[in-house]
């Protein structure tokens, strides 16, 4: 708190409008969480898991994104979303607060486009689930530009190419009810992956029809453009499924399917994917199962680790992945070997964001 | 240093919980007088069908030690961390449900393709974890499959009760000599797998949790599909006409489990209350492979102990969640 009153004083006394996420402390990580009383926040967090800010949110949250220059990020609340969040992470204001058009409401996850002047959410025409891309200005203020379709049915995540403008979606498929998450389509789901140009044209589709009930939900990008999506099984749990594929634009589909021992221990639920950096590993996490397992990038399987509740993912910059929980433990995943960081009495929420 | 007795396995441990909350005895209760017990049973029982495979491997010598095994490990079936978990153990173990028929169509093969090489400990366990275990053994107990190669069936038979003993035995050694003392150490340095002791009573209760769904959900759920498209024939080992009593012996362990996780914590009489009631319906439920899901008349008896177990699950949840100040997982209960 001094911390954070010094540089608010510090920034207002020297009139620097320009600060940067040094000036946050350099967080390495966002993550949601829920506090001992029952309170939601967005923390941030370093390299090695230490707690370095934290701003309230007025509910729970679920995942954020963040600026490419300013230090400020956008939480977003969990799905049906009604408000996203933008946070000062220096001075711990909340400098805007979105909220979706009459009739839309937001999917969890957003980003920047390359020069961050534009905030691209995730959300859906409440009635339908119809996907939309919401249209933010995040130069002046977050005012609502506009939308264009999401090319799908639910989409959840949404991310940028590296070094481009264009989008990448994950249209989950799911048509839910309006008023909760109770799924109203799942016997004629059909999920896509929608590459999207920065006015919404489509610019490429990946389907599966093969598995139509393998909702592809998360994603993850590597600098050189590879996607990595994370999918939800809502067809019978007995039938062993892949939950990770690879592709990149204009090329093939690779699914990672699990080995043999493997093969249920995800429960049919992927809730988060990352890249290490290097090295050529892609990961995913099951809170329901309790894993982590890990494939390369033709999709084999390398090595799994177990542990409760797990979701969040991350690179670790040294090597390997970090990853959160529910039971408030941050730790760093190597070769199927866990490392504690850092614990604490908060239950962290499904997604580790990378700054 | 091989640790072989399991009072130098239970004594940091105890000592460490002596120092720390010396009223409870939840985690070592369950550890040592149900999980420890339970795999140990597994284990001899699993023997036995071993060693009378190994000198008689015909279905009618085979099929009462394979039930006694069977028994044993619903003793234990619902304890999925540690060395059950690991190599897939629990799956080769009890491959089941098994919708596309996986584990049939490879004992299938396996009979056409008659390779000695499979027949040979080493050679099972190098088998897909499908045409394992239990249920590779009740395809080869009951019914006509093994009619195709009647002495190969015979040898396979050996080979999968050998292997499946060396499996029990692997886990049961993997408790005594290491993780038995991974859950009673949580929360002291060096643990990596449980951060607190919090996590360890939590990873047991969960345990709990998810067998009684187990048995609401999948070992009733999946027979009863719905009403209008009944499926009897999903039924857990229906060649061998167990499924009714594998959910019976299941509530019977998951009960002296909710029992052993509160001992010494306080009363749970909603919970007790409630397997109470799941378990005298189950005994008098005369409908041993679910089979009268498809009559209207009898499905509502199954029904009803379905509604039976859940409510146990709910009970649990609230009371034994309530004592042990624990609850489902924040991530995996919220999905998405």
């Amino acid at each position: 708190m001094k911390r954070r009153a010094f540089l608010a004083s510090l920034a207002a006394a020297t009139a620097v409008p320009r600060l940067s996420w040094a000036d946050a402390g350099s967080p390495a990580y966002l993550a949601a969480a829920q506090e001992p009383s029952g309170a939601h926040a967005l923390y941030g967090l370093s390299a090695t898991g230490e707690r370095l800010f934290s701003q309230p949110m007025p509910a729970r949250g679920h995942a954020a994104t963040a600026h490419p220059t300013r230090p400020e990020a956008v939480a977003f609340a969990r799905r049906p979303g009604t408000f996203a969040l933008v946070i000062d992470c220096v001075t711990g204001a909340t400098t805007a607060r979105l909220t979706p058009p009459e009739g839309r409401q937001f999917n969890g996850h957003g980003a920047y486009s390359l020069d961050g002047a534009v905030l691209y959410t995730s959300e859906v025409v409440a009635e339908g689930s119809a996907g939309r891309i919401g249209i933010w200005d995040a130069a002046r203020g977050y005012a609502r530009l506009g939308e264009f379709a999401s090319n799908g049915i639910g989409p959840h995540e949404i991310r940028r190419l590296p070094g481009s403008d264009d989008l990448v979606i994950a249209n989950g498929g799911i048509e839910t009810d309006p008023s909760d998450r109770t799924p109203l389509n799942l016997d004629r789901m059909r999920p896509n992956l929608s590459y999207l140009s920065p006015e919404g044209a489509v610019l490429e589709v990946v389907e599966l029809p093969e598995m139509a009930q393998n909702s592809i939900r998360h994603l993850a990008l590597k600098s050189d453009g590879l996607v990595a999506f994370a999918m939800q099984w809502q067809g019978d749990l007995a039938e062993p499924v892949p939950l990770l594929g690879l592709h990149r634009r204009g090329g093939a589909v690779v699914l990672a399917d699990p080995k043999d021992s493997e093969m249920f221990a995800m429960k049919g639920y992927a809730g988060s994917v990352a890249f290490a950096p290097g090295g050529g590993e892609v990961a995913i996490t099951s809170p329901r199962g309790g894993r982590i397992q890990a494939y390369s990038f033709e999709g084999t399987p390398l090595w799994s680790v177990a542990r409760a509740d797990v979701c969040g993912l991350g690179p670790c910059a040294e090597g390997g992945f970090v990853a959160t929980d529910g039971q408030g433990a941050v730790m760093r995943v190597r070769a199927g070997v866990l490392e504690p960081l850092s614990a604490a009495p908060l239950a962290w929420d499904n997604h580790l964001v990378a700054l | 240093m091989r640790r072989t007795a399991l009072s130098l396995v239970l004594a940091p441990a105890a000592v460490a919980l002596a120092l720390a909350a010396p009223a409870r005895a939840d985690v070592p209760e369950t550890v040592a007088k149900v999980i420890l017990p339970g795999y140990a049973g597994f284990a001899r029982a699993t023997q036995d069908l071993a060693t009378t495979a190994a000198t008689d491997c015909t279905p009618e010598a085979l099929r009462a030690p394979w039930n006694a095994a069977f028994d044993a490990w619903l003793g234990v079936q619902h304890v999925h961390i540690g060395p059950a978990e690991e190599e897939g153990r629990a799956l080769a173990i009890a491959f089941w449900p098994d919708p596309k028929n996986i584990g049939g169509r490879q004992t299938e093969a396996m009979l056409q393709g008659a390779d000695p090489a499979l027949v040979t400990p080493e050679g099972a366990a190098q088998l897909s974890v499908a045409a394992r275990g239990l249920f590779g053994l009740e395809r080869l107990l009951y019914g006509d499959a093994s009619d195709t190669n009647p002495a190969y069936a015979c040898a396979l038979r050996r080979a999968l009760a050998a292997d499946l003993a060396r499996m029990a035995q692997t886990i049961e050694a993997g408790w005594k000599d290491g993780f038995a003392e991974t859950v009673l150490s949580a929360g002291t340095p060096g643990n990596t797998t449980y951060l607190s002791a919090a996590e360890a009573r939590q990873a047991l209760f969960t345990q709990l949790i998810a067998g009684l769904e187990f048995d609401a959900d999948t070992r009733i759920g999946r027979p009863l599909g719905s009403f209008d498209h009944p499926r009897p024939e999903r039924a857990e080992a229906r060649a061998s006409g167990r499924s009714l009593r594998d959910v019976a012996l299941s509530l019977k362990a998951l009960r002296a489990f909710a029992g052993a996780l509160v001992q010494g914590i306080g009363p749970i009489p909603a919970t007790e209350a409630a397997f109470d009631r799941a378990e005298a319906l189950a005994a008098k439920l005369n409908d041993p492979v679910f089979a009268g899901v498809a009559d209207p008349g009898k499905r509502l008896k199954v029904e009803i102990l379905q509604q039976a177990i859940k409510a146990t699950r709910e009970s649990a949840e609230a009371e034994i969640g309530a004592l042990l100040g624990v609850r489902s997982g924040f991530n995996s209960a919220d999905g998405d």
